[in-house]
């Protein structure tokens, strides 16, 4: 219900002043604005439109301008015949046609007709659809979702034209009445999972919905966990994939970001560069991302455990080497990291939020003033800086985990520095049983690893060549289990 | 979330972190750590029944580790010496770095595992480390200087190193095979017998691997000084039994040790001249085999290998260099029967010390446990060597 | 839903179980078998092998839990007071285990003697693990199956060329005798093949299950009996001396190399699987607590277990040898009631639920 307006329930009459005041008395803002003009045998007409989000010129050309070159009709299906709309819907009530207004379509009222013509002229301004900054690809698509749903289903749409793509809308929010599309393929999701998305997303009663992340989170099993449980992409070829695979998709009006489910970790050290290039180079480049997300873990915490507890982890040359390296730092080892650590996530902060020409002299005020000069005063050692360094840029090559990458790694120091190697092997041994009881929509976090299916390490930190990805993940357990079949291959073989 | 696991993830929290930012919870941290990288002890020059521990520590430096030796010139025990080594210079030694443990030679005299036991008891305390015994006192073999300026333990772990073993230079033990060999029914072990050479005086006179000397210092050494492990000490219930000279060493390593790729010297007479051959022998195959024949013990040492020229001491033509691959048959027989010799007199040591150097009683242990009671202590005695050696060259 | 698949059970048996013997058990067993202690392990290997056997032949019968199966049988309560004993007997038999790992992270992870405050966030660990139930010791066993090849494999390649198989010759020089207290004073480490039975009705029996997981655990066993085999083909007579060799014996072949200590990385990863081998028992305890009182929160009887096993972990801090000593010398019989005799027996249980008797008027 719209704001406290207690005739909003109140049908139409065939007073024109009356509809219109009817209308103001629901929106009465000032850029809620009325347009009035005539018809050629002098009845009244007006259009009362949301200033900013409608397009007045073609209001104007295709509604206002025939009406007023004819005769006043006698009912609304008269006037549709005479507007040049491919989009006209009919608003009984004042309230229903307030709804529309605020989306952009204005309501044109007739004197002497009951009722309001709503006409599909809405104009937002929307971004072009780009290449998103977070996932930059080498070779294939570039484009991205943007932050109108309807261009985004409009992306959606034209990569799977079946008409077993389903978008089923809902409004989410009180005051901001979001819409929030679930996106599958009807017969290759798993239903259930359908069903207890839009169960979870039908059961949301909240102000707004800003943007995608506060789905995401009404949609997480663990809301309060520190790893990702729904999946997120920018990029409409990925979607479009997911959804094939038998996920389901979630696009949020407003938000250029998609959510998948069910997910599953191994899905962010996927890239969709991987599926354009050779599966030897794939496979490659997931192993190095997972070598990379492990030393971004490790590497600074075994740094500091290997000083305070157990200098046998470094062999003698580099024992000496950072030995000397550390003479007359005033810092013991482990605040020494931790203090880098702090400052590296303050630089990568202010670098994203930084206006892009301070950016520059942010890098080097953090390469050169923050890191030379600090080695060169004696307030931190050079082989801490570039650990930090090294670390800092692995975590980069699974951008899906940076965010959590950060906190795992500054747990990680607090435990090498409080308990050495030991605590790193609990906090490891604590994270592994967490991630293993972490199931969502029936897909456990950690698939297809543990548990174990066999059949979905063909695309998961391996990558098999395509035809071997002749079946979708078993983990997903839809009906339709075939996704690929290859006529006469064993001719063309041997042909 | 719920409420239980948040106030245990919160008191966790608390708890590290307050162990973090303390961070003084018993640990001892590389700031307040001193890397040991030797260990040299001697028969205390003081106190006869003491000894004198000396500790080489490794000294990060701009370019390079450089040592600094701490000495403890009585110390009851090894361990004591160690610890006395902390309170000396308030930092806390850590031998899990330590690559050398040093023997003085008086230290041989009686059973070395009196000061080796220390090293076998902790778990702090790696038993991978070499072990050898120094001619003089092991605290002058720390204080001597590299020519290359590395550190004097890294120097002699290189002199020590088992690619020396593998030419057949150097016999190289680690502690954990000579506690092995002490602790068998055989009791007998053996360890390189190094010895310091004085090389050359550098421009100022001074040690160029640091050589700094606290504690009794004695004057570290003025030059440059080189490594020579070529000779063998062996050792009979931990106590020193005999020494192989530089030809046995290379003879038993061809026989036992890993040794692979050797260089020797033979000698040939040719129309009453003689001449010494430098050989380069590449080891194909090796075995030592112990048999009971008609109740006596046998042992069959077979080993084949290719020989090269390296050098000769006469003038060669032209053309013999080029056929340098080509060994002529009476110096492979020479070489042969040199070796043959080398190894008999190298039994000969073994009989006359009761050092059971070849393992020949572990091998009568394994292979004949019935009538290994009646032989043990008579095995190095009675034993009969046969020699099986053919060298061979390319035709 | 504490299900478990079949397979998961054979990653256990192949991959997480087998750490628990190769901490100090290789050294204690060398001191009674010497050079037999393969004949001494494989007896122990032989009996639980066929206990397991008998477990797997219950468990294709049928699909019931072992609670299910006592009350069948004797009724509830008295399957309530057998769970209770269980509980107390895996709970007891991971107090070894556990002071054994205390002292190998304390000598082995440490160049100083930490204290006790480095070793208490296992408990926190453990306790995670018991919340979390049965279905994370499957899922644990799959990961940890990769891990463990990967490590193992790499310590024993490290360990291979320091070890003189010769060693472990003349076969039964120990005697009878020493096999025998071998194998009998091992028996505190061979207390696994009760799991099986605590897992019934919590997995599914496929076909060829006993093959499978008999496989399995011989491939496990074969692990051990390897690293035995290595183990005293290097130390020989000073393997009595080597209190942790799984830290030591791939140590020869890398200290002098110039990545020096790489072999240390395996062993973390051996010690992680440890953590994963000692929260089996524990969870496993906590398991029948829960089906004795089913309307308990988890955290609660978790929480109470691992703070128990951390009292005693502090009361027996300085009495390793001494808890060591009386569990080879007392526990036996009562490992052999609870992990030998009482699965053989659970083949007797009945299978179908007692017919309720009809009253007589």
């Amino acid at each position: 219900m719209l704001l406290g307006v207690k005739q909003a329930e109140k049908t139409f009459g065939t007073a024109l002043r009356q509809n219109v005041a009817a209308i103001k008395a629901i929106l009465p803002a000032e850029d809620v604005l009325c347009y009035a003009f005539r018809t050629a045998d002098g009845a009244a007409c007006a259009a009362v439109y949301a200033d900013g989000i409608t397009d007045k010129e073609l209001l104007g050309a295709l509604a206002a301008k025939p009406l007023s070159l004819a005769a006043a009709p006698k009912t609304r299906e008269e006037a549709k015949k005479l507007l040049y709309f491919p989009e006209l819907r009919d608003a009984d009530s004042a309230e229903d046609a307030a709804a529309e207004i605020l989306a952009g379509n204005p309501a044109l009222l007739i004197d002497g007709i009951a009722g309001a013509i709503v006409l599909g002229t809405k104009k937002i301004a929307v971004r072009a659809v780009a290449e998103p900054q977070t996932a930059i690809t080498v070779k294939g698509p570039r484009e991205g979702f943007i932050e109108d749903i309807k261009t985004n289903m409009g992306l959606v749409r034209r990569r799977l034209k079946t008409p077993a793509l389903r978008l089923d809308t809902v409004e989410v929010g009180k005051y901001s009445k979001t819409n929030v599309s679930v996106v599958y393929l009807a017969g290759i999701t798993r239903e259930k999972i359908v069903r207890e998305v839009k169960a979870r997303i039908g059961a949301v009663q909240i102000d707004g919905v800003p943007d995608s992340s506060y789905i995401a989170q009404f949609l997480a099993k663990k809301p309060y966990s520190l790893f990702k449980q729904v999946g997120t992409t920018e990029k409409p070829d990925i979607f479009c994939a997911k959804l094939l695979e038998g996920r389901v998709g979630v696009l949020v009006d407003g938000s250029p970001i998609a959510l998948t489910l069910p997910y599953m970790l191994a899905e962010d050290f996927q890239s969709a560069q991987d599926y354009f290039v050779s599966p030897y180079r794939a496979t490659l480049s997931r192993l190095l991302r997972l070598a990379a997300v492990l030393i971004a873990l490790f590497l600074p915490a075994f740094y500091v455990a290997a000083q305070l507890f157990k200098l046998q982890l470094l062999p003698f040359a580099l024992l000496m080497t950072i030995s000397g390296g550390i003479q007359g730092i005033p810092l013991s080892p482990s605040l020494e990291l931790f203090f880098l650590l702090a400052v590296l996530e303050i630089l990568i902060e202010a670098s994203i939020r930084m206006p892009k020409y301070v950016a520059l002299a942010l890098s080097v005020i953090g390469a050169l003033v923050l890191g030379d000069t600090a080695v060169k005063a004696g307030l931190v050692s050079s082989p801490a800086i570039i650990i930090v360094a090294l670390s800092g840029i692995a975590a980069y090559t699974v951008p899906d985990l940076t965010g959590t990458l950060s906190v795992v790694r500054l747990a990680y120091v607090v435990a090498a520095g409080s308990i050495g190697t030991y605590g790193i092997l609990l906090l490891t041994a604590l994270i592994l049983y967490y991630l293993l009881s972490s199931d969502g929509y029936g897909a456990p976090l950690l698939a297809p690893f543990s548990p174990l299916i066999r059949r979905d390490w063909k695309d998961s930190l391996l990558k098999a060549d395509i035809y071997a990805l002749r079946s979708r993940p078993a983990v997903l357990r839809g009906k339709n289990k075939t996704r690929l079949k290859i006529r006469n291959r064993e001719e063309d073989a041997h042909g | 979330m719920n409420k239980v696991w948040t106030w245990i993830f919160l008191l966790a929290a608390g708890a590290l972190t307050l162990l973090f930012f303390s961070n003084d919870f018993g640990l001892i941290d590389i700031q307040k750590t001193a890397v040991v990288a030797a260990i040299g002890i001697d028969v205390s020059e003081e106190e006869p029944d003491k000894w004198s521990v000396t500790a080489q520590i490794a000294v990060p430096d701009a370019s390079a580790a450089k040592a600094s030796n701490v000495s403890i010139p009585a110390a009851e025990t090894v361990g004591a010496g160690i610890a006395e080594v902390n309170r000396k210079t308030g930092w806390y030694p850590t031998l899990v770095h330590c690559r050398l443990i040093l023997l003085g030679d008086g230290v041989a005299e009686e059973d070395v595992f009196r000061v080796l036991g220390y090293f076998l008891r902790s778990e702090f305390v790696e038993d991978s480390c070499l072990v050898a015994v120094c001619e003089g006192r092991a605290q002058e073999a720390l204080a001597a200087a590299s020519p290359i300026g590395e550190l004097t333990a890294t120097a002699i772990a290189k002199v020590l190193s088992s690619e020396a073993q593998k030419t057949g230079l150097v016999c190289v033990t680690d502690l954990r095979t000579f506690a092995k060999g002490y602790y068998s029914p055989a009791k007998s072990g053996y360890l390189p017998y190094l010895s310091l050479k004085k090389e050359a005086e550098n421009e100022n006179g001074q040690a160029a691997g640091g050589g700094k000397e606290e504690g009794k210092g004695t004057g570290g050494a003025q030059g440059e000084d080189v490594f020579d492990a070529s000779r063998t000490m062996l050792f009979y219930e931990g106590k020193r039994a005999a020494v192989l000279d530089a030809a046995e060493t290379l003879a038993f390593n061809l026989a036992e040790a890993s040794t692979d790729l050797a260089f020797g010297q033979v000698e040939t007479k040719q129309n009453g001249e003689t001449t010494v051959y430098g050989l380069k022998m590449k080891i194909t195959g090796k075995k030592r085999s112990l048999a009971l024949q008609e109740g006596v013990p046998v042992c069959t040492f077979r080993i084949r290998a290719n020989a090269q020229i390296a050098d000769e001491n006469g003038r060669a033509a032209l053309e013999e260099i080029a056929k340098k691959a080509i060994v002529p048959e009476e110096v492979l027989r020479a070489a042969e029967e040199t070796f043959a010799n080398k190894l008999r007199a190298v039994l000969a040591k073994t009989a006359e010390s009761g050092c059971d150097l070849f393992g020949l009683e572990q091998a009568l242990r394994r292979g004949f446990p019935k009538e290994y009671d009646a032989h043990k202590e008579t095995l190095l005695r009675d034993m009969l060597p046969v020699f099986d050696i053919r060298f061979s060259t390319l035709h | 839903m504490d299900k478990l698949k079949l397979r998961q059970i054979c990653f256990l048996f192949a991959a997480v179980l087998p750490v628990s013997k190769l901490i100090i058990y290789p050294s204690t067993l060398s001191y009674y078998a010497k050079n037999d202690l393969l004949l001494a392990a494989a007896v122990n290997f032989l009996l639980e092998g066929g206990v397991i056997a008998l477990v797997l032949l219950l468990a294709r019968r049928t699909q019931c839990t072992l609670f299910e199966l006592l009350s069948n049988t004797f009724g509830k309560t008295a399957a309530k007071a057998v769970y209770l004993l269980l509980a107390a007997f895996l709970f007891f038999s991971a107090l070894l285990p556990v002071l054994e790992h205390k002292t190998f992270v304390t000598q082995v992870l440490y160049e100083n003697v930490p204290s006790l405050l480095s070793f208490a966030p296992f408990f926190a660990v453990s306790c995670f693990a018991c919340v979390k139930g049965l279905k994370t010791i499957g899922r644990i066993a799959d990961v940890a199956l990769p891990l463990f090849c990967l490590a193992f494999t790499v310590l024993l390649l490290l360990a291979l060329p320091q070890a003189d198989f010769g060693a472990l010759l003349p076969v039964g020089a120990a005697g009878g005798r020493g096999i025998f207290n071998g194998s009998l004073f091992g028996l505190p480490w061979f207390t696994e093949c009760l799991y099986p039975l605590l897992l019934l009705g919590h997995f599914r029996y496929e076909k060829g299950g006993t093959w499978k997981t008999l496989l399995s655990f011989a491939a496990g066993a074969g692990a051990v009996l390897l690293f035995l085999a290595v183990f005293y083909g290097i130390f020989e007579d000073l393997s009595v001396l080597t209190q942790y060799p799984l830290a030591h014996i791939a140590k020869y072949t890398t200290v002098f190399t110039t990545l020096g200590r790489v072999d240390l990385f395996f062993v973390f990863a051996m010690t992680l699987l440890a953590v994963f081998c000692l929260c089996t028992p524990l969870q496993l305890c906590m398991h029948c607590v829960r089906t004795v009182f089913p309307n308990l929160q988890p955290v609660l009887p978790a929480a109470a277990l691992n703070a128990a096993m951390l009292a005693l972990t502090i009361v027996f801090h300085y009495s390793f040898n001494a808890v060591q000593t009386f569990y080879m010398i007392y526990a036996a019989p009562i490992v052999f009631a609870f992990c030998y005799l009482l699965p053989a027996l659970a083949l007797l249980l009945r299978k179908t639920p007692r017919k309720k008797e009809v009253p007589h008027e």
